[in-house]
């Protein structure tokens, strides 16, 4: 137990640590851990521990920058700082910070113990499915994507088509032939690795972004007083803080969303249900609003994860591909008999999720001057740490290569506007989808396919999402 | 905590090779089953080495780069030792690699087995084509069920055309898909070793759903195959025979002896380079932990109940195979994989030259 807990601690810090560094947050956080995972490989559910207490740790985190610095640590608190950093203009920071670490807890505690604890009931569900559900669900997951998750509909589409690809470069599953250049290349054969593609897509450009970000410190004093004033504003604001919540557990169940989207939802809802009320100058309700949403979506985009191995988040790829590492598949035929992977789970998550707002609310003063450290000091500690994971697939120069690659997809992909959530989505279910269409290919016909109802109503949902998509007009910008 | 000390020393940026004493390489990512299988068995001989084993992955495709490199660099450190798999096995017979089991000394391996199963409905000798889960790791099993459907005397053209009539080669599954698809019915027959056969299918026949199918046997010293005292009386030979009445002797049965002894008798072994002066306190560390009733137990978690050969024995277990090598054998195997599969495989000379 000792053990257990010094580990929740140190996934605490670290989130938590990760969480305040301004453009770095959850992904970057686990992007960087790639390189030290083996370190688990004899205590596996000690890692298990860790990450999920780094998952819900740099979520609260998060809010410290947006709020204190108007900026986000990973966009996930783009919303609260809306709001947020006008209160701290005004010298209401610990105001703000302490509504938005009450609701983010309590949403996190509510939905955390209806997904984790409810978890190894709903595995059963994987029994239901056969193979063509697995497939029209992974369909559904990229039509989710591809049509919902923003308004670039098209480059998004191309993203997911080339994140497809270069999840099938290696060897082909059908005649165990390298293709897709890796016939040239040894280095590709086994696939592209997801260190490189995700630090690439995502850590060196945010990182990068950090250092040209300008951004007026707020005042980061915190009274007295302000502490208790904004766990009574959570109180007063109770239905809306729950409402969020349920916006991002919602958002969370669906596959491949999550994210902002879930936010930003929220914080409509919010400005939506005050029509009398002005919002971006300091409303503490544009705080609460998306606040409820964030730690609720981390919780349940675990569900699709866990029991299909369908990642529900950016987050929830890489993390998934962590637990590989440690030996932990998810979305397998005995993963709700495995115990104790659920009670490790629960444990990281929740226990984080209580440890973490604690240790705001007592030391959120020491915490505010954390997130005051210049970006410069932070910077080269953390491309140290992209670096030198990215060398952990061969330690050679092609790892160097398939970074420095990446980074380059990951710079014109955002200047472009192209959805790189969306491109990692495809490369990480790339393997699913051509490993399930030569499954249901294999082993059905149309007329044993047309017979199984479940799937059906799938096929409905995605041409429904397809021709919702071209009739929509006037969609919200999430990019 | 120690494990916290160490992880938080090397974000701090010290590296913890300075305390390794030994290297085990291990040819595939963190996780996988060698390396599972690898860290039980490195932290069982450190408590009689007294000097510690770090791992070291180096992944790639099939698991050939990291075997690769030990074979080319890393195998003239005496402090190195390599963990190699049955994939590995396979690879050596019909693909390009630069390894080469002559050169290396065996610490020890164990020699295991792969069991099948088919639904408790399904017939597999006749009626519809048996689904099985098909890819490059189970060449044997898809070989054995077409000689046991086909029975005696065919070619290997004809037995081809036998199992394209009689098998549904699903391609494109991973082991937990399998699993599932088989607990589904989704799949007529499947496949494991003894710990995974005990752990996921066993539970479907003893619910009445499945039916033992055949098992391929365990490699003997003369290169015959003994029966599986785990799940005795269903050899593919002894089925073999109770159909046919006859021994099966085919060049596809060759091929399929050559193939499924490569595999199965180097399951999981540990090799260093020939001459190392360490093999001999290296085998005491193993020999240690082969008879510690408390460090068995935990890698019979992981692959079942199997007895290890240690030392010489290893080197011997190599003999034996190269014996089954021919030409006529390999180049059936790669004419199967070819025509049967759809596999790529290369026919190599150099294997029959080298014996």
């Amino acid at each position: 137990m000792i053990e257990m807990i010094a580990y929740l601690l140190a996934g605490v810090f670290y989130g938590l640590i990760i969480g305040i560094i301004p453009s770095a947050g959850a992904s970057t956080g686990l992007i960087a851990l790639f390189g030290f995972i083996s370190y688990f490989a004899g205590e596996p559910y000690m890692g298990v521990i860790f990450l999920m207490a780094v998952v819900a740790a740099s979520t609260t985190g998060d809010s410290f920058t947006a709020i204190l610095l108007g900026i986000p640590g990973a966009n996930s608190a783009a919303a609260t700082m809306v709001d947020g950093f006008p209160l701290a203009q005004r010298g209401r920071a610990g105001y703000a910070i302490s509504a938005a670490v009450t609701t983010s807890t309590v949403n996190g505690i509510l939905w955390g113990c209806l997904v984790f604890l409810l978890l190894p009931w709903y595995t059963n569900l994987i029994y239901i499915l056969g193979v063509p559900e697995l497939w029209a669900f992974t369909v559904l997951a990229l039509a989710t994507v591809g049509f919902l998750s923003n308004r670039y509909w098209f480059r998004t589409i191309l993203a997911i088509a080339f994140g497809i690809f270069v999840g099938m470069v290696g060897v082909n599953p059908d005649n165990n032939a390298a293709r897709f250049g890796a016939q040239y290349w040894f280095f590709l054969e086994d696939g592209i690795q997801i260190m490189h593609v995700a630090a690439g897509l995502f850590a060196v450009p945010e990182l990068t972004r950090g250092l040209f970000l300008k951004h007026s410190t707020a005042d980061g004093e915190i009274r007295d007083g302000e502490l208790w004033a904004g766990i009574k504003a959570s109180w007063e604001n109770r239905w809306l803080a729950l409402r969020g919540g349920f916006i991002g557990a919602f958002i969370g169940l669906l596959p491949g969303l999550g994210g902002q989207m879930a936010d930003w939802m929220a914080y409509g809802q919010a400005v939506a249900s005050n029509p009398k009320e002005k919002f971006g100058n300091g409303n503490i309700k544009g705080v609460i609003g998306p606040e409820g949403a964030n730690n609720a979506q981390k919780a349940t985009s675990m569900i699709t994860t866990v029991i299909f191995g369908i990642p529900g988040a950016k987050f929830a790829a890489i993390l998934m591909s962590l637990f590989m590492y440690l030996g932990i598949e998810l979305g397998t035929p005995d993963i709700g008999d495995n115990k104790e992977l659920f009670t490790s789970m629960t444990f990281g998550f929740l226990g984080a999720t209580v440890v973490v707002a604690l240790i705001c609310m007592f030391l959120i003063k020491p915490i505010s001057k954390l997130a005051a450290v210049p970006y410069k000091y932070y910077f080269p500690v953390l491309l140290g740490l992209i670096i030198f994971t990215s060398m952990q697939y061969t330690g050679g120069w092609e790892d160097l290569a398939m970074l420095a690659v990446f980074s380059c997809v990951g710079f014109a992909m955002r200047h472009f506007m192209f959805s790189r959530p969306a491109m990692l989505i495809g490369y990480i279910l790339a393997e699913k989808v051509e490993g399930l269409t030569l499954q249901i290919t294999g082993l059905y016909t149309v007329e044993t396919l047309i017979t199984r109802p479940i799937f059906m109503g799938l096929l409905v949902c995605i041409i429904g999402i397809l021709i919702y998509s071209i009739m929509r007009k006037g969609r919200i910008d999430y990019a | 905590m120690l494990k916290i000390l160490t992880t938080l020393a090397v974000l701090l940026g010290f590296s913890t090779t300075a305390v390794a004493d030994y290297t085990m390489i291990v040819p595939q990512k963190p996780g996988g089953g060698t390396s599972q299988w690898a860290q039980i068995v490195a932290t069982e001989m450190e408590k009689y080495l007294d000097e510690k084993i770090i791992l070291k992955h180096i992944r790639g495709a099939r698991d050939i780069p990291g075997f690769n490199k030990f074979h080319n660099d890393l195998r003239f450190d005496d402090k190195t030792l390599m963990v190699s798999n049955g994939g590995n096995g396979v690879a050596f017979l019909q693909e390009k690699v630069d390894y080469n089991y002559a050169d290396y000394d065996s610490i020890g391996l164990m020699n295991l087995n792969i069991i099948t199963a088919v639904q408790a409905n399904h017939n597999p000798y006749g009626g519809k084509p048996t689904s099985f889960s098909g890819g490059g790791g189970k060449v044997p099993e898809g070989i054995a069920m077409t000689l046991l459907k086909c029975g005696d005397g065919l070619t290997t053209s004809e037995y081809v055309a036998c199992f394209k009539r009689t098998v549904n080669w699903i391609k494109g599954m991973k082991g937990n898909e399998r699993r599932l698809a088989f607990k589904r019915a989704e799949l007529d027959g499947t496949r494991e070793n003894p710990a995974s056969f005990k752990k996921h299918v066993q539970p479907v026949i003893d619910k009445g759903q499945a039916q033992l199918w055949f098992h391929h046997g365990i490699l003997q010293p003369d290169g015959s195959h003994a029966d599986d005292p785990n799940y005795p009386g269903i050899q593919m030979e002894t089925l073999f025979y109770a159909a046919n009445k006859t021994k099966p002797n085919s060049d596809l049965y060759d091929a399929y002896k050559l193939v499924k002894s490569f595999r199965d008798g180097l399951q999981k072994a540990i090799w260093v380079n020939k001459g190392n002066p360490n093999r001999a306190k290296l085998i005491a560390a193993l020999e240690k932990v082969s008879t510690n009733p408390e460090s068995i137990k935990k890698i019979q978690k992981k692959v079942g109940k199997y007895e290890w050969m240690l030392g010489d024995a290893g080197n011997a277990q190599v003999d034996t195979l190269m014996k089954l090598v021919t030409p006529k054998a390999l180049k059936t195997l790669v004419e199967f994989n070819t025509d049967a599969f759809g596999l790529k495989s290369i026919y190599k000379p150099e294997m029959v030259a080298a014996k």
